[in-house]
This record gives structure tokens, C-alpha cells and sequence, in this order.
């Protein structure tokens, strides 16, 4: 009964908004076309404190314009170049670039829109023939393009505070997303640009809290369009506005609600697709959208339960073969092992998984939240079953990718501050995903960047957000699990001095060309036979190995913290109604 | 993040209030309004000694009804704070301190103002105040606070953060750090010669695979070391730890030029290392040592400042060199002085100039420091002291060559250090440099206008009248300030500290003495680079860090850095630095609260200011748009040091003039400064008078914490500004 009285308090503090946008069908589906919040864009209310963050981070993120490039650089200066000179109709099928357009057609307009001042810039930004191209202009443009359009996430944040039941928490969380280590390692080094996706959504998820479902509708329909992989959080997002907007708390529908919601969406994809639809290149858009021949982990595994998976099958591997012990070995999988990190994972003990059963188990767990946000379709309870979606589709999809954890990171950390037990939660995750996406950037004077600020980060976050909801363990096991976690977290610098100091040993060693093996190598040493490849499996092993075990060791504590959120989610939601709850 | 408040618990809406009561207590209406007839000594002993809301709830003598005035509508307050519960708002409070500005008086606390302000100093009352609006107070409250720094420490400290800020602010500098590290350096890419990497780079692999004897000597036109011999030890040191995890980055001869991604990161990092080895603690002494006593915040605010000062980071971590060891030494040096330590202070200074000679830009001042030190003790003490700094200066260098003389090398090998670290035989200036010589060389061509010889004559004879007036006013202060023989014995007789062992009253004329020594060598002297100009920003970066965002030093302070890093432009431009320019510059302009472009009051330091900004920045938008004129290719360099030079020149008038002023007011007394003083910040003769403000605040501060009590210095102190007393009394609290 609360959420209903929840409901009501947003309606009525938002009547203006909503009940504007109930009654007009949008001509267009881009997302700020209601006039309110077109006069509250305008009407910047940014106080001192937030033009400091943003003038620190854009500072920093201006320093990191020399900064590691990954291939993604590469990647979006090509779609530049392929939207600005071929015609529409020759986007998804051009091939000069090995790096083809991959992504939604509103990203490719998106990339042409960009490539027009990029052109006046330097022509050569968008000459197709000019591959990996690397002038001090187009890193300078686009790095400046992701500082820019970073500035929607900044945006949404902002709003995030206004209206806010404690806006001063809410002010470290909103500062803490827009300064998240994710999006300083993944867009503003390594190049791409969440930072304007993830502002989109949190945009959206603002409109949810807002009460202006039809807009938060409208703006996740554009974001699928954007980037696809947004539709990992889609179920949440279709059971809910369903529920608690196109059917009345009593069970009616909402045939007008319904319709508006419905035609907005297909406007959308319309708009989106349409000129595809047309020239009949929806086949060839799909193909190169959701490309099936991958394997279950990418090159570096995510930190996902087929992490964990496959590092239990590599652990039995050695078992069986240093005991001798009785189990089925595929001998293809033994292939892979040694392989490394190329390629896709085929199991050598434990049966292999198919792209059909990551599939059922997503479904099956996301069915449970969706029940449960389908019982209890309040705001909150939004944001938990979206965050709890986004976390089982990372923790079980086929062929996930690391960067993928900012999916859970950014909806949970808009949960941080409710109680201790999310706030933990969100600790343990966020410092596992972040970690987690140290890989990434593997030159060493990056990876010091990245290593003091993402400390930095959950120093300014930790402390103040722990003060905040800070509760007494209640009973022993809580005082138990509590130490674990301790204990679980004490072990990542360990973990990061290790891989730091490992690299350089190995490569002494290889240096040196020790015949003999040493001892902590017995692993590989244990097979003398084929001695040429395994020297060169060896060699790949160890080149591995840190990247298996930050993988491993993260893994651990995103699953655990996946274990957390379905807990609290599933029992002590009801019980507990948090800040959000009540607006205002 | 000022509406935080609003969403705390009562306890904390309890500290609003009581802060509201603290920052307008020294307000002007209840001044005017009241005159109280007690002495500054007991003004002093009650501000401090006591929390300022257990005075408040003490019995007022006026009754209630009659003090009731309303400045300003009330605000709605807690719901605890209404008059039913007035007894227990004056339970004294958590944490009666906050730098938080406050909103215009409310009539409830006026009489407790009046109760409060009678144990304000007779001096303080009777001056006449000008009359200040609420609005214009707002105002300046506000810009109190502006600062981007105050805010954070502010933050930090609602948040339990408190013990972060320092080690917050380290740690974030290093993450700047090594951002800039990212970028380009001196002579990336540019065979043969390279750049000033490649010098330091070159240096390690030498030392590293040479005998001492051929470190001078070997292959002198590649990047020979020019630098004294700690210089090439640290080189050493470092070169050998790069060797054992690479030898390749360091093999001699085939490695010049070497520009792989490990050897890169392990130069940057030995810049970083050695920075918060020497220059990171030298700081956080200078925060303790001569900020002493103001507030916590004030120091982790100084200390905010001069970690993040853009030439410095700009050009060690950008460029490429290790001038914050020199500097770092130069401010341990400066530490050791305030201690009282002035033998360890000597050593240090011998070490940063054996470091990079170009600390010899302090040694006028520093000498005239100690030398007038001598004389200030009297001639027994100050002989002692004199033939002690004697000695130890003299070991401390003989150490540093030692290697070089005769037990352990013949005796014409100290020549090959000597004229490798003096290089008279090079021109009177390289490139375009912003002094007086360069600048001048537009309308004056020097070079054919007299010989060699002649013009190096000249430009010593130019620089020893830079500084000389400086050197002058510290060796006169010494004189004039000397303690009578009869004070000098009984001190002595004392087992620890006397005279000798704490710092003396003329200290505050040390870093305007730096100032203008060094700004006279960076103007006159021969052989100066751009970067030179890192050496006179460390004394006014020093003075702006501790001053009041509206007083004349920090207008300056901020002026000088700026332009020096707008002169250096050429440079970072040539290195591929201009990314690292804008960000440096923005940070650290945001994090002191400095607006280059508010409108300009009638003072000439703000004229002064907006000329200068607005030059630079044409300059910057023409370079940007226009390739310079095939007839002028060096147009925009020139251009640049028409615009820097000036600022410079005008600076060094200015710390000589700042020189004068401090001097005087330490000869005659308290009476002049605070006569002197404006009677609140204001427009007429801001640049004089805030300068004697601010030095003497700094110099009220040491007194409390070294608990020297003089009473001209506690005059100055307790006659501040209410903001100043007000930071006093938080740092008290905390």
C-alpha cells in the first residue's frame, strides 16, 4: 500500500508534467520534447560545488587526451568516415575497414552528425581510405566529442539531485557516477562512449522516478537504439511500465496510456529503422548487430559465472592429470587450455555450454524479478529488478564483455546509499567491476592513472556513503559474512601487486632462458613430452595467468554481490522501505 | 554543497546556528553600535581561551528586549530552536567551528553579539569602520568561500574525511602528475639532439657507466652533465636502478635517443618519486611550520595551492626536469629558518645548490637572511652563529665535491665540474625569454651594441642592483631590530632555545627578499631559460598560498604564476603541451577561487590583471587563427615576451616595495602596520597595505605557535580582518 501512496505523491508533485504528457501523442519520439523539462534544461541551476566537479574532471579527462588508444579509437574514426562520405544505403554493408558498423542506426546517425565538424577540422578525419589514422586532430576530436557528450550523463545526474529526498547523498552518488572510474578507463582512455549511453539511461530511469513513465518509455526505446546492448536491462524496463503504467493499480488497463506508449516506442524505431526497413537492409543491419559465431568468454573473460566456470574445468584439467583420476576429457578442451587466451572456451571435463543455455538460465533468473517487480511495480523496486536484470545477463550471457559491468555498476550505484545492506553490496561490486576493468589497459603508465584514481574513487565514495547508512551487524552470521567481505576486499591490492610484479618475472625469466623450471611453475613443467609447444603454452599460460586470476578473484565478489541483491531484493524488500520510496 | 544542511540532523542545524553566531560577531553594526572598555590583552585571552557560545551564554548585561533589531527577515528555523527551547540551544555544541559563511543577522543573537564583542580589543573598537551593507558583506562572505579548495576541505571535513585531506590532496596531485606524464616532453621525436629528457636521460646512463673523473668530461657536445654533482649522484641513483630492470634503457651510447614505453614510464616515475621524496614534504612543513597556527583547513588549503601550481607541474612533469628537488630543497631550507634551525636550513640550501646551480638566484637573500641574522643576535652570539654557518656551508659543499678533490682526484679535476656548471663562455640569452634583455633586444640590439665581455659586466652590474635593495632592507631590519646586550646574556644562560635557536622578527622579509633577488636574476642575469621563472614564483606562490583571496598578494600571486606560465607557452607549445597548458591553468585557477575575468575595481593590480589576460588571450586567439608573417616568423614569441616582461618588472618592483613596507612596519612597531592597515578591505592603496596585511598575519601566526609573544605581532594578528580572527579561532578549536 505504500507504493500505491508512493504513486500518488509523485503524481500529484508532477501533475503538470505528466498529465502534459499523458494527453499529447509526441510528434516526434526524440526525448525532450515536453515542454517542462525543455524549460528545466535551460534553467541551469548548477550550484559552485557541481561546476567544481565538472571543471576537476573535465581538467582530467583534458589531460588524458595523449593517453592509450584501444583499436575502438580505430573503430569509431572509421564510422566517421563511413557516414560522412558513402550514402545511407552502403553504411552495414561497407567493408574497407575490417572494423565494420556494428552499432544501431541511431548511433550511426549519431557518427554522422560528429563526422560534419570533423571534416572541417581535418578532411583526413574522414577519409575512408585513410585507416588508422592518428593525428593530434582526430585525437583531439574525439576525445573531445566523448567530453562533450558525457555531458548528457552530467546532466542527468544533476536532475537526479533535484527533487531528491536527501539531496546531499544524493550529490556524492550523482558525482560519484559521473566520476566513475568505469567511464575514465573505458571512454576517456580506452575510447567509446558510455558515458552519453549511460546519461540516456539514467535520463530515462529520471523520468521513471519522476513519474513520466511515457518519456522514461520513450527515452529507453531510443537508448536500444543507440547501442543494442541495452536490451539486456529491456525485460525490467517492459514489465514495468506495463504494470504500473498501462494497467491501473486496481488492475484496469490503461488502453490510453497503452497506445500512447506503444505508438511512441514503434515512432521510435521507426525513425530508427525505417530508411533500413525501406531499402529492405534489415537482414544485413541484424547480421552485423548480433554477430553468433563468438565464443562463451571474450579473449580476457569476463568476470562472469563462466569465469568461474571455466576455472573450475582448467582446475579439474590438472587434477585429472596429476591423479590420474577417472574423468571423461575432452580432448579438444585440453586444446584450449593451452591456448590460452585465444579463442572460444571448450570445456575438458565439465560438459560444454551452448549459446541456448546461457540463454534459459538469463531467462529463467530475470523471471523471478520480473514476478516480483510485476507484484511490487513501485520505483524502487524498478531499480533493483533493472539493476538485478542487467547483473544476470552479465553473470550468464554468451560471450560477455568485461566493459558490460558498467550495466550493473550504474544502476546499483543509484541504490548505494539506501541502506547498508545495497550499500555493501554496491562496495563489493563496484570494487570488483572496476577492478575488473583494469585489463583493459595493460601500458604501465596508464595503469597507474587508473590505479590511483579508481582509489581515489571509492575513497571519496566509501567513506562518506558508509557514515551515511552505517548499521550494526545484526546477528553472527551478519558479523561472519561481514568479515569475509573484509577479508575478500583486503585481498585486492595483494591481487594487484601480484599482477603488477608478475609480467616483469616472467619476462626475467624468459630473459634469462632458465632451463631448469622453477618451482612455482610446476603446473606446465609437468608435461615434459612435447616440449617445443609446451614452452609456447607455457609461455602463453603465464601471460594468462594474472589476467585468469583478476578475472577469477572478481568474479567472486560480482557473484556474491549478485547473491546480495537477489537476497535483499527478493526477502527483505518488503519489509523495508528505504529513502526512495518517498519522493520529495 | 551548501544545502547539505538542510537534510542534516538537528545536531547539525545546532552548528549552523552557532556558526552563524561566530562569522558575524565581529560584524559592524554591533560595533559601531557598542563600545566595550576592555583591554586587547584580555580580548585575546577570551577569544581564544574559550568556546565562543559558553561566552555567549553567559549572562548578557542588556537586556533582551532592548538589542532586538531586525536586519533581516528570520529565517524559518528548526523546530527546536523556537523559543520554548532556547536553553537548550546554549548547550555548547559538538564542533563550534565552521568556515561556513552565514546568513545576515537575525535579531535573536544580537545581544549575544554585544556580549560577545566586549571582550573585543579598545583598538579594534575605536577605529573608525566604513559602513559596510548587508549586501556587500554577503557578498564578500561569498567569496570567501568561492575557493574551490575551501569548499572541498569543507566537504571532506562533513564528511568524515578529515584525516583524508591531506593525504587526499597528495594522492590527487599525483594522479596530475602522472596525467601530465601521459603527454609529450622536451625533444620527443627530434633526432639528433633530442631534448631536455634526453639530457637527464643521457646523464643517468653516464654516470651509471663512467668513472667520476670523465662525468665532465665525456663527449661534452651530446648533452654533457652541466649540472653540480648532486645532480649527477641522484642520476646516478637512478640510472642504476633503471639498469638492473632494464639495461638496455641505460646502455651507454646505444641508448641515446631510446624512447620505449618502459624507459619513458621509468623516467616519469623517477620525476614523481623524487617530487614526493623532497618537494611533497617540504610543502607539508611549510603548511605546519609557517602556517602554523591557522586553521587546519587554512594549512590543507596551503597546502592545496602549491601542490597543484601549474608552471611547476607544467615543466617537471610536462617538459621534463627535476626542479621541484630544487625547489624542495630551497623551501626545507626556508622550513629550517622558521624552526630556528638555521644551521640545517644552510645545509639544505647547500644542497639545492648543489643540486642546480640556478638556486644561486636565492643565495643574495637567504646570505642577507642569515648575515642579518648575525648581526640581530649581537656580536658574541652572532659570531658564533656566523662562524657556525660558516663551517657547515663550507662542509656540506666539500662533501658535495668531494670526489673531485685531491685525496681522491687531482686537484685540476675540480675545474672540469666548475666550467661545466658556469658557462660564461654562452650567450647573454637563448630563445625568447621574458626579461629585460630579450625584451629589451626589440628595440636595443645588444649584441651589436657591445662586446661580449661588456655585456656580461653589465647584466651582473644590473642584477647586484636588483637584489641589492632587498639584500639592504633585511641587513638594515637585522641592524635595527639587534636585541640589546642586556636581553642577550640572560637568554643565553637559558639550556634551550634563546634567541639563537628560534627564528628572529625579520623573518616575514625573507620571501619578498627571495622574490626580488630572484626576479632580479630571472630579469637581468645572463644565460636565462623560460623556465627560470620557476624560481620567483616559489617565494610568491608561498606568500599568495596563505593570503586572503582579496588582499593584494594573492592578486598578485596569481597574476605572476598565470603569466609565467603564459610566458612559457612557446615552450609547452613546442612540446606538445597545449592540452596540459589549458587544464593546469583552469584546475588550479578554479581551486584558488581565482576568476581571470571578474571586472576589474580601480585598483592598479586588477587593471594591471585584466590587461594582461586580455593581451595573452588575443595573443593565443591571433596565433590560433594566423600562421605568423614569413618577414616576422618569431612574431608570436616576441609578442609573448612584450606582453610577460612587464609583469615581471612591475613584480620585482613590487616585492621590493612589499620589501620596504614590511621592513618599516617591523622597525616602528605594531602602531604603523595598524595604523596603516585599511579598516577593512578596500579599494584605496589595497596593494601596499594588503601586502603588510598579509605578511604580518602570517608573521602573528608563527608567533602563536612559537610562542613568541610580541606584542606588535598579536596587534596585527587580533587586528586583522574579522575573517582572519575568526580562522584563528577555528584553528584553536579544532
Amino acid at each position: 500500500m505504500e507504493n500505491i501512496g508512493d504513486e500518488t505523491v509523485a503524481h500529484t508533485l508532477l501533475r503538470r508534467a505528466s498529465s502534459s504528457s499523458f494527453k499529447q501523442q509526441p510528434p516526434a519520439p526524440e526525448p525532450i520534447e515536453e515542454s517542462p523539462k525543455l524549460r528545466s534544461w535551460f534553467n541551469w541551476d548548477v550550484e559552485t560545488s557541481e561546476w567544481d566537479i565538472l571543471i576537476l574532471s573535465t581538467c582530467l579527462k583534458l589531460l588524458l587526451y595523449p593517453s592509450y588508444r584501444s583499436t575502438d579509437f580505430e573503430v569509431h574514426r572509421n564510422w566517421l568516415a563511413i557516414t560522412y562520405t558513402l550514402p545511407i544505403s552502403k553504411w552495414y554493408y561497407d567493408t574497407t575497414s575490417e572494423w565494420t558498423l556494428d552499432y544501431p542506426p541511431f548511433f550511426a546517425y549519431f557518427e554522422k552528425l560528429l563526422s560534419i565538424p570533423a571534416a572541417l577540422i581535418d578532411p583526413k578525419i574522414v577519409d575512408l581510405t585513410n585507416l588508422k589514422y592518428d593525428g593530434w586532430s582526430v585525437v583531439a576530436y574525439q576525445r573531445t566529442t566523448v567530453i562533450l557528450t558525457e555531458l548528457v550523463l552530467g546532466a542527468a545526474v544533476l536532475r537526479f539531485i533535484r527533487g531528491s529526498a536527501d539531496p546531499s547523498t544524493q550529490r556524492i552518488i550523482s558525482a560519484s557516477l559521473f566520476l566513475h572510474p568505469g567511464f575514465l578507463i573505458v571512454d576517456h582512455i580506452h575510447f567509446q562512449y558510455n558515458g552519453f549511453m549511460f546519461g540516456i539511461l539514467l535520463w530515462s530511469i529520471l523520468m521513471a522516478r519522476n513519474g513520466n513513465k511515457l518519456a522514461s518509455g520513450i527515452l529507453f526505446a531510443v537508448l536500444l537504439n543507440f547501442k543494442h546492448i541495452y536490451m539486456y536491462l529491456a525485460p525490467a524496463y517492459f514489465i514495468y511500465l506495463l504494470r504500473s503504467f498501462c494497467i491501473s493499480p486496481s488492475g484496469q488497463v490503461e488502453i490510453k496510456n497503452f497506445l500512447s506508449l506503444a505508438n511512441a516506442v514503434i515512432a521510435v524505431f521507426v525513425v530508427s529503422l525505417g530508411p533500413f526497413l525501406l531499402m529492405g537492409q534489415i537482414p544485413q543491419l541484424l547480421s552485423r548487430l548480433f554477430p553468433f559465431t563468438r565464443g562463451l568468454n571474450h579473449a580476457y573473460w569476463a568476470p562472469n559465472a563462466w569465469a568461474l566456470v571455466t576455472a573450475i574445468d582448467r582446475v579439474l584439467l590438472r587434477y585429472a592429470k596429476r591423479t590420474g583420476a577417472d574423468l571423461p576429457i575432452n580432448p579438444s578442451g585440453v586444446a584450449s587450455t593451452s591456448r590460452g587466451l585465444v579463442g572460444d572456451t571448450v570445456f575438458a571435463v565439465l560438459p560444454n555450454i551452448k549459446p541456448i543455455h546461457t540463454f534459459i538460465i538469463t531467462i529463467v533468473f530475470q523471471s523471478i524479478w520480473l514476478i516480483k517487480l510485476w507484484r511490487t511495480p513501485t520505483y524502487k523496486s524498478f531499480l533493483t529488478a533493472l539493476t538485478l536484470c542487467g547483473y544476470t545477463s552479465f553473470l550468464f550471457g554468451w560471450h560477455v564483455h568485461e566493459k558490460a559491468v558498467l550495466l550493473v555498476l550504474v544502476p546499483l550505484s543509484l541504490l548505494a546509499a539506501e541502506r547498508q545492506a545495497y550499500f555493501r553490496t554496491f562496495i563489493l561490486a563496484s570494487i570488483a567491476g572496476v577492478f575488473s576493468l583494469f585489463p583493459l589497459l595493460f601500458t604501465p603508465a596508464e595503469s597507474v592513472v587508473k590505479v590511483l584514481y579508481s582509489a581515489l574513487w571509492i575513497l571519496f565514495v566509501y567513506v562518506p556513503l558508509s557514515r551515511r547508512v552505517y548499521e550494526f551487524p545484526k546477528s553472527l552470521p551478519y558479523v561472519i559474512l561481514d568479515g569475509l567481505e573484509k577479508i575478500y576486499l583486503a585481498g585486492f591490492p595483494f591481487l594487484l601487486a601480484f599482477i603488477s610484479i608478475f609480467p616483469a618475472i616472467v619476462e626475467r625469466q624468459r630473459v634469462g632462458q632458465a632451463s631448469i623450471c622453477p618451482p612455482s611453475l610446476e603446473f606446465s613443467c609437468a608435461e615434459p613430452n612435447n616440449t617445443l609447444p609446451a614452452e609456447g603454452s607455457r609461455l602463453a599460460m603465464l601471460e594468462f595467468l594474472p589476467l585468469m586470476l583478476t578475472s577469477v578473484y572478481c568474479a567472486v565478489g560480482l557473484v556474491w554481490g549478485f547473491l546480495r541483491l537477489m537476497f535483499i531484493y527478493l526477502h527483505e524488500e518488503t519489509t523495508y522501505q528505504g529513502q526512495l520510496s518517498s519522493l520529495g | 554543497m551548501d544545502d547539505e544542511l538542510s537534510a542534516l540532523p538537528p545536531d547539525t542545524e545546532l552548528r549552523k546556528f552557532t556558526s552563524r553566531i561566530r562569522t558575524t560577531s565581529l560584524g559592524v553594526h554591533v560595533r559601531q553600535a557598542y563600545h566595550s572598555p576592555a583591554s586587547p590583552q584580555s580580548s585575546t585571552t577570551g577569544r581564544r581561551g574559550e568556546s565562543p557560545l559558553r561566552r555567549l551564554s553567559s549572562p548578557s548585561p542588556i537586556p533582551h528586549h532592548l538589542t532586538h533589531e531586525i536586519h533581516a527577515p528570520t529565517p524559518q528555523r528548526h523546530l527546536l530552536e523556537s523559543n520554548a527551547s532556547q536553553h537548550w540551544l546554549r548547550t555548547p555544541p559538538h564542533s563550534p567551528t565552521s568556515s561556513r559563511a552565514a546568513s545576515p543577522v537575525s535579531a535573536i543573537h544580537t545581544h549575544r553579539l554585544i556580549r560577545h564583542m566586549s571582550f573585543s580589543s579598545l583598538h579594534e573598537e575605536t577605529r573608525p569602520r566604513p559602513r559596510v551593507h548587508d549586501k556587500e558583506k554577503e557578498k564578500e562572505r561569498e567569496r570567501e568561500g568561492e575557493t574551490m579548495g575551501r569548499r572541498w576541505i569543507r566537504w571532506m571535513n562533513r564528511r568524515g574525511l578529515k584525516r583524508w585531506v591531506v593525504p587526499g590532496a597528495i594522492l590527487t596531485s599525483t594522479l596530475v602528475k602522472a596525467c601530465i606524464s601521459l603527454g609529450s616532453y622536451s625533444g620527443k621525436g627530434t633526432p639528433p639532439m633530442f631534448g631536455d629528457y634526453e639530457a637527464q636521460r643521457h646523464w643517468m646512463e653516464l654516470t651509471v657507466h663512467l668513472p667520476l673523473r670523465q662525468w665532465y668530461t665525456y663527449d661534452l657536445e651530446y648533452w654533457g652533465l652541466d649540472y653540480p654533482p648532486l645532480t649527477a649522484y641522484i642520476s646516478w641513483i637512478c640510472g642504476k636502478i633503471g639498469s638492473w630492470i632494464d639495461p638496455a634503457w641505460f646502455a651507454l651510447d646505444t641508448s641515446r635517443g631510446i624512447e620505449t614505453e618502459g624507459s619513458k614510464v621509468f623516467m616519469r616515475t623517477t620525476v614523481v618519486v623524487c617530487d614526493a621524496l623532497v618537494y611533497v614534504p617540504a610543502l607539508l612543513m611549510f603548511a605546519r611550520t609557517w602556517q602554523g597556527t591557522r586553521s587546519k583547513r587554512t594549512q590543507s588549503l596551503v597546502l592545496l595551492t602549491l601542490l597543484f601550481q601549474p608552471a611547476l607541474l607544467l615543466v617537471d612533469f610536462g617538459h621534463f626536469q627535476y626542479n621541484s628537488v630544487m625547489l624542495g630543497l630551497t623551501l626545507l631550507a626556508l622550513n629550517f629558518f622558521a624552526t630556528g634551525h638555521d644551521l640545517v636550513g644552510a645545509a639544505c640550501f647547500v644542497l639545492s645548490l648543489g643540486f642546480k646551480q640556478m638556486s644561486l638566484y636565492y643565495a643574495p637573500a637567504i646570505g642577507s637572511y642569515l648575515l642579518a641574522k648575525c648581526i640581530y643576535l649581537g656580536p658574541s652570539q652572532g659570531g658564533i652563529l656566523f662562524l657556525r654557518l660558516a663551517l657547515v656551508t663550507l662542509t656540506t659543499l666539500l662533501l658535495l665535491f668531494l670526489p673531485f678533490l685531491p685525496p681522491f682526484a687531482p686537484l685540476p679535476a675540480i675545474l672540469d665540474p666548475i666550467s661545466r656548471i658556469f658557462p660564461f663562455a654562452r650567450g647573454l640569452f637563448e630563445d625568447k625569454v621574458a626579461n629585460f634583455w630579450c625584451a629589451s633586444n626589440v628595440i636595443v640590439k645588444w649584441k651589436n651594441w657591445a662586446s661580449h665581455g661588456v655585456l656580461i659586466k653589465l647584466s651582473a652590474g644590473l642584477t647586484a642592483l636588483g637584489f641589492l635593495p632587498s639584500v639592504g632592507g633585511m641587513l638594515h631590519a637585522g641592524y635595527k631590530l639587534r636585541l640589546p646586550e642586556k636581553l642577550e646574556k640572560p637568554e643565553k644562560s637559558d639550556v634551550v632555545g634563546g634567541p639563537a635557536h628560534t627564528h628572529t622578527p625579520f623573518l616575514p622579509l625573507l620571501p619578498y627578499a627571495l622574490l626580488s633577488s630572484s626576479m632580479a636574476f630571472f630579469l637581468f642575469s645572463f644565460q636565462v631559460h623560460e623556465k627560470t621563472i620557476l624560481l620567483p614564483l616559489l617565494p610568491i606562490t608561498l606568500l599568495l598560498s596563505g593570503a586572503n583571496v582579496d588582499s593584494s598578494v594573492y592578486k598578485w600571486g596569481v597574476l605572476v604564476n598565470n603569466t609565467a606560465v603564459f610566458s612559457m607557452w612557446p615552450l609547452l607549445k613546442r612540446d606538445g603541451l597545449g592540452v596540459q597548458y589549458i587544464a593546469t591553468l583552469l584546475l588550479w585557477n578554479r581551486l584558488i577561487g581565482y576568476n581571470p575575468f571578474r571586472l576589474p575595481n580601480k585598483s592598479f593590480i586588477q587593471l594591471l590583471s585584466t590587461a594582461v589576460y586580455t593581451a595573452a588571450l588575443s595573443l593565443h586567439v591571433l596565433e590560433f587563427i594566423f600562421a605568423p608573417p614569413s618577414r616576422y616568423p618569431d612574431i608570436y614569441p616576441v609578442l609573448n615576451v612584450l606582453i610577460s616582461t612587464p609583469v615581471f618588472v612591475l613584480t620585482w618592483l613590487w616585492s621590493i616595495k612589499c620589501g620596504i613596507e614590511v621592513g618599516g612596519g617591523l622597525g616602528s612597531g605594531g602602531g604603523v602596520a595598524g595604523e596603516r592597515r585599511p579598516p577593512s578591505v578596500s579599494e584605496h592603496s589595497v596593494t601596499a597595505d594588503g601586502a603588510a596585511t598579509g605578511s604580518f598575519r602570517q608573521m602573528g601566526g608563527r608567533a602563536v605557535s612559537l610562542g613568541v609573544a610580541q606584542s606588535y605581532k598579536r596587534r596585527a594578528t587580533f587586528g586583522g580582518s574579522s575573517r582572519a580572527s575568526s580562522v584563528v579561532g577555528a584553528g584553536d578549536a579544532e
